[in-house]
Order: structure tokens, then C-alpha cells, then sequence
């Protein structure tokens, strides 16, 4: 008899659940998978959240709900499939904002390729991810195709092509300036003035810094771990290559240590970045005041490619809505069609941002202007602001 | 009731063949969507995983820590077969189950002279030394993982999506389930035990017991690495280090902490149940950590012996009642 | 010789636990070993079962095989079982499974026919139940089969841990204090079964024991121990007259008065 009544009432609960599914089915539904570990993270989810409560207080897409389904992928992609598999096939959702760990974006692109659901992506910036060609994704942050070669660019126009290069045995030390050395000799057809390469956990880099200097060079390129980018910056002043010759680092320039520790010697290094916290242009400004006063932390590029993410992605739900059928798959098609549209989208990132129908890089790695940013003050309270952007074509560093 | 448990106690193989009809129909009747069997799928490389871990920390009371390593073993094994060679699941299931046993004869050899703690924190350094080392090897793709590792072809049909990928995960699952209670149900399984509650005993009574520690890791490593080769090849066939960390150990201690140590259905049930209750959480993302917590150390507390233990204590004492009260008259 | 010790010596640090022990045993004998607390009887025991290491210059024979530097599970094999001071029962397992545990050496399968688990093994894992559950009727057990070794009382464990010696059936069991704790009901009741065991499967026996009325009762010769040294051997009768026995065990020389209480327990 109990056994009768645990089978009952199981049923009864599935039938709910499937009424109130099918109630939902008008809503527009988006599902969200990205790590949410930290405090940070958190308030990543908490500004999703928000944005979308905003949106369905004032009339929601076109008059209808939107449904968030946020899911936590804790950067692992075992979580991140799971995650995109659920939203596909069991959530129904229209479209999939995901993920932040490139690791965990590469595998859900099959996933959500193989389901037809579009899927935009907030953080993660590996080429690979739009190399697969797929139709359905979509890159709102820069790709690493165009970090690889922002520096070069970025030296090459505004400090000149003589460029001596000093780098360490590391191997991302090594290809940051051979890539950079490639490019200038591609765009400009100029080799280096100076390249040595310091030895296994050489500290002392004046000699080469001395052959460097004799070279006269527009620009010295300093390409190592924090310690030794901090040692060759500080060095290249000891031995009194002028100021006016621009120092250049690779990314490991964003570090705190690299301005802390190589005090006046960081001025003018500059790294690049999707976003800064510095921007004077008055929508950045808005919007720092605002996650400052909302959920108390300085934003970083992670906070504005999300919010960019968001804003474009409502007039392109609006648009999408006009067309939807009540078909799922239709509807889906819709909605990627639909960003797929978007071009010039104006928002915090340094550049506007365009996607195409086609299911490449060059269509889909729709921001391509990094904006650079350079250290004016070095020490403990170290200042920065934004020095330029650069902005690449669409077929730049494939 | 009877009749038909004593005719599957003594054709054990017949046992395995209801439950694969019945598990090869369950898509059918039951499942909705895709996920579900992508979910089916997970809960039997869990369980093939924690089955393992079963026989070398339930049953022969061995603490290890590293087992993630060598499920990470396996699916690196499966995972650079197919980038370097192209093999197929065919060819890296056996593979990584073979590797994988050599890495349990490594990890069996601090068990000879460590216990406990000290044997749980060697353990560990051993797991997490092989993360590490995939970690920082380009041989591994390690910074963006392995990717498109593909899916077996049978009769031309590719099994490339979760709905078809089940009809692998679930046989290797029920064969890997079907060797544990072999061993577990026999004389090994019960040397095992002994091992676990008392070596200097078990010694007395003629059991080796080095060689069955060596036994016990060897076997369970080998559950790991199949499992990870399974996991490698599951679409979209993408592996990463991240996904063989400290937190997915536990997860798996959890499970079978949860089904029940020592239990021969323990890894089963807690895989079962863990990967579900961790599924219908995740919308719960914030409190899920703590939500795991909780039930490991209300478990512990309350279920020292899982919820297999629980079971099978109360059916034992059941029976115990009558047949004392039966004799009391 | 079914036993024999040569020399047999084990020291802890400056303490000679055995000195130097001779000691011989026919098959089929029950012998006594006696002596004082922390003699040494044990850590005789540890050294013929392979649990401690003898010290170099010390000979161990059982069966005709030299066993002084094999392992305790060797020596298990070879037919020498024993139990422990501390019973050292399989707490968490169950009453048959440790029984079952002790026929270990004498499965007929191996572990590949284990691991694929061939029907061969079934039926014969179902003989060795039967058989077991017949060894745990004799020892009055039977009915407690499926419950765990820890819920039995203390004779209950008693008697377990002597089913699970018995089961692997060896040609020498070694029983370090049997009775300790018992009834001296539990005490007649365990030595009837001993006895009766003894009879069903041809054992040789060695009893460490401290009731001199078990001792007196059942060994046809008894071994005394004091200080690691062997200081006296004879029948029960000449022992109880052995004045370096009586000055080493209690103390001091008995009356009669005194001998029958100690003798009574
Ligand atoms: N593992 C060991 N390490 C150090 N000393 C030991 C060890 N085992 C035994 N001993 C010492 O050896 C001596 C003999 O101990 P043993 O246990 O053999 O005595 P026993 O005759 O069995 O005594 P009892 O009647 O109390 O059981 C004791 O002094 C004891 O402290
Ligand atoms: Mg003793």
C-alpha cells in the first residue's frame, strides 16, 4: 500500500513538473556557465542577475520573461559539458553566456555546435576556441590572437622599428619576442637591431643591456619572468639607455610586482588589457561607480566584457523574438542570427565590436582592439593610465 | 524471493545479464533528454571509480588520497594514444587500464610500511606530482587541454553523441562491476578484509599480506585508469588537468565515504546518488560545497557505514530477530 | 619433531624477552607453557609464528623445515596457526567471515579464477560456507553467523578466534591464554570444545595458560618460562612439586592449603 502511494505521488510531482515546464516554454530562457568560486566570481553571477531582474521589471524581451539558469563550471570542463549539455537538452535555453576559463569554453563549443544552441562567450580569449568553426559561438572579449601581437603593433607605430630584444631562456619569454620580431619583419620587413638571449637564471643583464645600448634603439624589449623583466628594467637605467627609448614587457608587466618592485623604472612600460579600470571616456567612468557603489569592488575587464556581453545581447534577443516560431530549434537560429548581426556595438571595450554570419575567427572574434595601458608612477602606489589602443583587422595574427 | 537469489548466488554471470537488458532498456523508458544519459554516463565512470576505491580503502582499509592521479593516468593514457596514434577506445581502454596497474604497484609500495595519515599524505603527493607533471608538459597539451579525442565506431555507427555514448560507459561499467564482486564476494575479497581489520592475524592465518595490498592497488588503479580512458573518450572528448584535482578526490572518497566503506555495493550506490544529488544542486552553486560538507560529516556521524551499512543492518539484525526469537521458543 | 627450537633467543634493547630456549614437541602432544608475567611465552610464540624476528644464532624448525627467517604468513601456510593474547579479532567482519578467513591457505581456487569470477568458484565457496558453518555449529556459534565479530560477548570471541585457528586445519595450534577472562563455567565449557577439536582434527597443541587447573587438567607436559629461560619441563604432576617452579611462579613455596585454591580457581 505504501509503496502505491510513494509511486503516486512521484507521478503527481513529475506531471507538475511538466506542466509547469510547458508554462515556462513561452519564456525566453538563458543559461548561464561560468566559474563562480571566488567573492569575485559571485558578483559575477550577482550582475547577471541583476541586469536580467532590470530587464524583466521594465516589459522584459519584446513583453516576455527571460529565464536565467545559472550554473557554476568552477573552471573545470567535466562541469562546463555537463553544464552546456543540461542547458541544451534539458533546459531548453535559447542561448548559452559561458565560460570563463578557455579550457572549459574549448570543449562546449562541440556541445552546443552538435545542439544548435548559440553561445556567447564573456571571458575566455583562446584562438583556438573560434578556430573549430563553429557557427553558433560567439567572443565578446579580445582574442589571444591579437594579445600575441599587441606589443609588436603597438611599438612598432608609436616608438619606431629599431627594437633590441633581451629575453630569457623561459619558453613563453622566448615566444613573446620571437612572435614580436616575426611580426615587425612581416609588417615592416625590419629585423631586430639587438637579440640575445641571457642565460639560464642570469641575473645580471648590463652587458647585453651595453651592446644594446650602443645599437641605439627605439625600443628595449625586456621579455622574462617578474624578477628578471623588474632586474633588466631597472639595469637598462644603470647603464643609461635614455628615457626616450621605450621599455617594453611582456604580459607578465600586468603583475603587481613588475611596478612595485622596478619602482621609476616600470614608467612607460605598458601592457595590454580588454578594459580599464583608468578609462576617462564617460560611459567606463559610469560604469565603475556603479559596480564600486553595487558590489564593492574596482571592475576589471571580467566585470565589462560581461556588461558589454548583456547589452548587446537585449536588442539582439528583440530582434530574434519577432521571428520566433514556439519551434525550439527555430528559435535558436533566430537568436544566433540575430547576434550574428550585431555590428559596431559601442559599449566599455576599447573598440566596437562586429560578428558575421560565417562561423570564423574573423567573424566571431568581434572585438579587436585591445587598449593599452602604462604604468606613469612605479612603487608601492603605483599609477597607470590608458596610453592608446590598437585596433587590428579582422584576419590579424591567424 | 528465495529461489531466484540462490539461482543468481550460483550463476552470478546470469545476474549481470538482467541488469544489462534492464540497463540498456532504461534509456528508452525513462530518459527525456540527451542530458540524461550524458549524466547516465558520468554516474558509471563514477561508479566504475568509486567501485575501485572501494576494494583498496573499503576493503582492504588502504587510504589513499592519489587515486585521482591515476584516473588522470588513464585518460591521459586514452587521450595521447588518440593524438599521437589515433587509437580508438578499443585500444586505450586496455592500454590505460594496463598503465594505469603499473602506476597502482607504485602507489601500493609506500603501503608496505605507512599508515593512516602518513600513508593518505604519500598518496597524496603521488596524485598530485602526476598532475602536476601533465600540468607543465607540452606533451600533454596541458594550457588547452586535449581535444576532439574521438568516440568508438561500431558497425559503422559512430557513438559520438551522450544518448549513444551510454551504451559504451554502461557495459564497461557493468563488466568493471561484475570483476569487483568476483573478487570481493571470494577468498581475495575476504583476505582483503582481513588485511584491513588486522594484518598480524591475517598474517597468522597464511595471508600475504603485502601481496594483497599490492593486489588491492593494482586492481583498484586499474578501475581508475579504465575509468579515465572512458571519461577521455566521452563527447566531446576533452580532457584537462583540471578536472583531476584534490576536489574531485574527494569527491570520490565522498562517494563511497557515502555508499558505504567496505560495502560490496558502496561505490555503486554513493556514485549513484552523490552524482545526482550534486546535479539537482547545481542551480545551488553557492551552498553546494557546504551542502557536500555536511553530508560527509552527517554520514560519518550518524552512518559510519554508509548507507549499505545501514541496509544491511537492518536486514541482518531482521534475520538474527527471528532466528533467535524462533529459537527463544 | 613437529616443533623444535634451537637457541632460540629475542632481545628488546637489553632485555632478553627468550633466552636461549631449546624446545621440542612430538606431533600430537598437548603441552603446557607457564610462567610468570612477561616471561617471555608471547614472545615465544611471536617467534615461532614469524611475527618477531629471532636474533641471529637461533634455530627454528616445524615439520622438518627450517622456518626461522620465513614469514608469519609462510608460516601460516606451512600449518602452524595460533591466536593472540589480544584475540586480535576481525572486528568489522562477520562472525563467518572470519572463519572463512582462517581457511585462507586452503582455497582451492587462485585469484584469476577470483577476479573472473568462474562458476567453479561459486560452488566451491559454497562448500567452504557449509563446512565453516559446521565448525561454528561446533563451537556453538552458528546462529550468530551473519552478525558482526564485535556484537559477540567476550567467550563468544573466545571461541571464534579458536574456530578461526582451527579453520585453516593446521597440524600445530599454539593458543596464547585461552581463558583469560572466562567463567570458570565458559572455562570447562571451552576446554570440553578444545578437547573435542582436538579429537575431530588430529591437532597438536601448545596452551599458554595462567589457570594451573586447565594446564594441570589437560597438558600431558608442561614448559616453564621465567625470565626468557626455559627453567623447568616435566609432567604436570612434577612440575607442581619443581621448586624453582614454584619459587619462580609464586613466590614463595606453597602449603597444600594454598596449592588447592590456586589450583581451583
Ligand atoms: N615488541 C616488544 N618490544 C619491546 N619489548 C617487548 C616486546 N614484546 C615483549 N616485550 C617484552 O618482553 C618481555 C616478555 O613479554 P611477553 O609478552 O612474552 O610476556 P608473557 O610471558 O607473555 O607475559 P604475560 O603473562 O603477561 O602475557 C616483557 O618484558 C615485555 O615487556
Ligand atoms: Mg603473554
Amino acid at each position: 500500500m505504501k509503496k502505491i502511494n510513494i509511486i503516486f505521488s512521484s507521478l503527481l510531482l513529475a506531471a507538475s513538473l511538466l506542466v509547469t515546464s510547458i508554462a515556462q516554454a513561452k519564456d525566453i530562457k538563458i543559461g548561464v556557465s561560468f566559474r563562480m568560486l571566488s567573492d569575485v566570481g559571485y558578483k559575477h553571477g550577482e550582475l547577471i542577475q541583476d541586469t536580467v531582474a532590470e530587464w524583466n521589471s521594465s516589459g522584459g524581451i519584446n513583453g516576455k520573461k527571460v529565464d536565467l539558469i545559472l550554473y557554476n563550471d568552477e573552471c573545470k570542463s567535466e562541469k562546463g559539458v555537463a553544464n552546456a549539455t543540461k542547458l541544451a537538452y534539458q533546459d531548453n535555453v535559447h542561448v548559452i553566456i559561458g565560460s570563463s576559463c578557455s579550457s572549459v569554453t574549448l570543449p562546449m563549443v562541440p556541445v552546443i555546435t552538435k545542439a544548435k544552441v548559440p553561445q556567447i562567450i564573456p571571458h575566455s580569449t583562446s584562438s583556438k576556441i573560434t578556430l573549430q568553426g563553429s557557427e553558433w559561438i560567439f567572443r565578446v572579449p579580445v582574442s589571444s590572437r591579437f594579445y600575441k601581437i599587441v606589443q609588436a603593433k603597438f611599438t612598432a607605430e608609436n616608438a619606431g622599428t629599431k627594437i633590441a630584444h633581451i629575453y630569457v631562456p623561459d619558453q613563453a619569454s622566448m615566444d613573446f619576442s620571437k612572435s614580436m620580431i616575426a611580426y615587425v619583419k612581416d609588417e615592416y620587413g625590419v629585423d631586430p637591431v639587438y637579440e640575445a638571449q641571457a642565460g639560464e637564471k642570469e641575473t645580471d643583464f648590463r652587458s647585453y643591456l651595453l651592446k644594446a645600448k650602443a645599437t641605439n634603439p627605439d625600443a628595449l624589449v625586456c621579455s622574462g619572468l617578474v624578477d628578471e623583466t623588474v632586474r633588466c628594467l631597472v639595469q637598462s637605467y644603470e647603464v643609461g639607455i635614455p628615457k626616450s627609448v621605450a621599455r617594453v614587457a611582456n604580459s607578465v608587466a600586468s603583475k603587481v610586482e613588475v611596478p612595485t618592485n622596478a619602482g621609476k623604472a616600470a614608467v612607460g612600460v605598458s601592457y595590454a588589457a580588454a578594459f580599464a579600470a583608468s578609462d576617462t571616456r564617460p560611459i567606463a567612468k559610469k560604469f565603475v561607480k556603479h559596480i564600486k557603489s553595487r558590489y564593492g569592488v574596482v571592475p576589471g575587464h571580467d566585470f565589462s566584457q560581461m556588461e558589454d556581453l548583456l547589452t548587446m545581447l537585449k536588442p539582439a534577443l528583440e530582434k530574434a523574438e519577432k521571428r520566433f516560431s514556439g519551434d525550439l530549434a527555430s528559435d535558436r537560429k533566430a537568436v544566433r542570427d540575430s547576434i550574428a548581426g550585431i555590428t559596431n556595438f559601442t559599449g566599455l571595450a576599447s573598440g566596437p565590436i562586429s560578428f558575421c554570419a560565417a562561423g570564423t575567427p574573423e567573424c566571431r572574434d568581434g572585438n579587436r582592439t585591445p587598449v593599452m595601458i602604462e604604468y606613469t608612477k612605479g612603487g608601492k602606489n603605483w599609477k597607470t593610465k590608458v596610453a592608446g589602443t590598437v585596433t587590428f583587422n579582422a584576419s590579424a595574427g591567424l | 524471493m528465495d529461489k531466484f537469489k540462490e539461482i543468481i548466488r550460483q550463476y552470478p554471470f546470469l545476474g549481470f545479464i538482467i541488469a544489462f537488458i534492464i540497463l540498456m532498456l532504461i534509456p528508452s523508458v525513462f530518459f527525456t533528454d540527451l542530458y540524461q544519459s550524458h549524466l547516465a554516463s558520468l554516474i558509471c565512470i563514477n561508479i566504475i571509480v568509486a567501485a575501485g576505491l572501494n576494494i583498496v580503502k573499503g576493503f582492504c582499509g588502504q587510504v589513499t588520497v592519489g587515486h585521482v592521479g591515476i584516473y588522470a593516468v588513464g585518460s591521459y593514457t586514452a587521450g595521447c594514444m588518440f593524438l599521437y596514434l589515433g587509437s580508438s577506445l578499443w585500444l586505450t581502454l586496455p592500454a590505460a587500464i594496463l598503465i594505469a596497474g603499473l602506476f597502482g604497484v607504485a602507489f601500493a609500495i609506500p603501503s608496505f610500511r605507512l599508515e593512516g595519515p602518513y600513508l593518505a599524505l604519500a598518496t597524496l603527493g603521488g596524485g598530485e606530482a602526476i598532475r602536476l607533471f601533465i600540468e607543465n608538459g607540452d606533451f600533454f597539451m596541458s594550457t588547452y587541454g586535449i581535444s576532439n579525442i574521438s568516440q568508438p565506431v561500431i558497425f559503422g555507427v559512430p557513438f559520438d553523441t551522450p544518448d549513444k555514448y551510454y551504451y559504451i560507459a554502461m557495459p564497461v561499467m557493468l563488466i568493471a562491476i561484475y570483476f569487483s564482486f568476483s573478487v570481493l564476494r571470494s577468498s581475495v575479497g575476504r583476505a582483503f578484509m582481513a588485511v584491513r581489520e588486522d594484518p598480524i592475524s591475517a598474517a597468522a592465518s597464511g595471508i600475504n599480506v603485502k601481496k594483497h595490498k599490492m593486489l588491492a592497488f593494482v586492481l583498484s588503479a586499474m578501475f581508475a585508469g579504465g575509468a579515465g580512458a572512458v571519461y577521455a573518450h566521452l563527447p566531446p572528448g576533452y580532457i584537462h588537468p583540471n578536472n583531476y584535482t584534490v576536489i574531485e578526490m574527494v569527491t570520490f572518497l565522498a562517494m563511497v565515504v557515502f555508499g558505504g566503506l567496505g560495502h560490496i555495493w558502496g561505490g555503486i550506490i554513493g556514485a549513484i546518488i552523490i552524482t545526482i544529488v550534486y546535479d539537482l544542486t547545481r542551480p545551488l552553486y553557492e551552498y553546494q560545497l557546504f551542502i557536500f560538507g555536511l553530508t560527509i560529516v552527517f554520514t560519518i556521524l550518524f552512518m559510519p557505514k554508509g548507507i549499505g551499512g545501514f541496509i544491511d543492518k537492518y536486514f541482518i539484525d531482521r534475520r538474527f530477530k527471528t532466528k533467535t526469537g524462533a529459537m527463544s521458543k | 619433531m613437529l616443533l623444535k627450537t634451537n637457541k632460540l633467543m629475542k632481545a628488546f634493547g637489553g632485555l632478553k624477552a627468550i633466552n636461549k630456549v631449546d624446545f621440542e614437541l612430538p606431533a600430537n602432544e598437548i603441552r603446557g607453557i607457564i610462567g610468570p608475567n612477561g616471561s617471555g611465552k608471547s614472545t615465544f610464540f611471536n617467534l615461532v609464528s614469524g611475527v618477531y624476528e629471532p636474533d641471529p644464532g637461533s634455530y627454528i624448525e616445524f615439520d622438518g623445515k627450517d622456518i626461522t627467517n620465513e614469514p608469519p604468513h609462510k608460516v601460516g601456510e606451512l600449518g602452524l596457526a595460533r591466536t593472540f593474547q589480544l584475540l586480535r579479532l576481525y572486528q568489522d567482519m562477520s562472525v563467518i567471515n572470519n572463519v572463512m578467513s582462517g581457511y585462507h591457505t586452503l582455497v582451492p581456487y587462485n585469484f584469476i579464477d577470483a577476479v573472473t569470477g568462474r562458476k567453479k568458484i561459486w560452488d566451491q565457496e559454497k562448500v567452504i560456507k557449509e563446512e565453516m558453518m559446521e565448525l561454528l555449529s561446533f563451537v556453538g556459534l552458528a546462529d550468530y553467523a551473519e552478525l558482526n565479530a564485535s556484537e559477540l560477548s567476550g567467550g563468544q570471541r573466545r571461541l571464534l578466534v579458536l574456530a578461526r585457528a582451527i579453520a585453516g586445519k593446521p597440524k600445530l595450534l599454539m593458543l596464547d591464554e585461552p581463558a583469560a577472562g572466562l567463567s570458570p563455567v565458559n572455562v570447562d565449557n571451552l576446554m570440553k570444545i578444545l578437547m573435542r577439536l582436538k579429537e575431530k582434527y588430529g591437532l597438536t597443541l601448545i596452551i599458554i595458560e595462567h589457570i594451573l587447573k586447565v594446564v594441570m587438567d589437560t597438558c600431558s607436559k608442561v614448559t616453564v618460562l621465567d625470565h626468557g629461560e626455559k627453567i623447568a619441563e616435566g609432567a604436570p604432576s612434577q612440575i607442581k612439586d619443581d621448586n624453582a617452579v614454584i619459587e619462580a611462579y609464586l613466590g614463595k613455596k606453597m602449603d597444600d592449603e594454598e596449592m588447592r585454591k590456586a589450583l581451583a580457581v
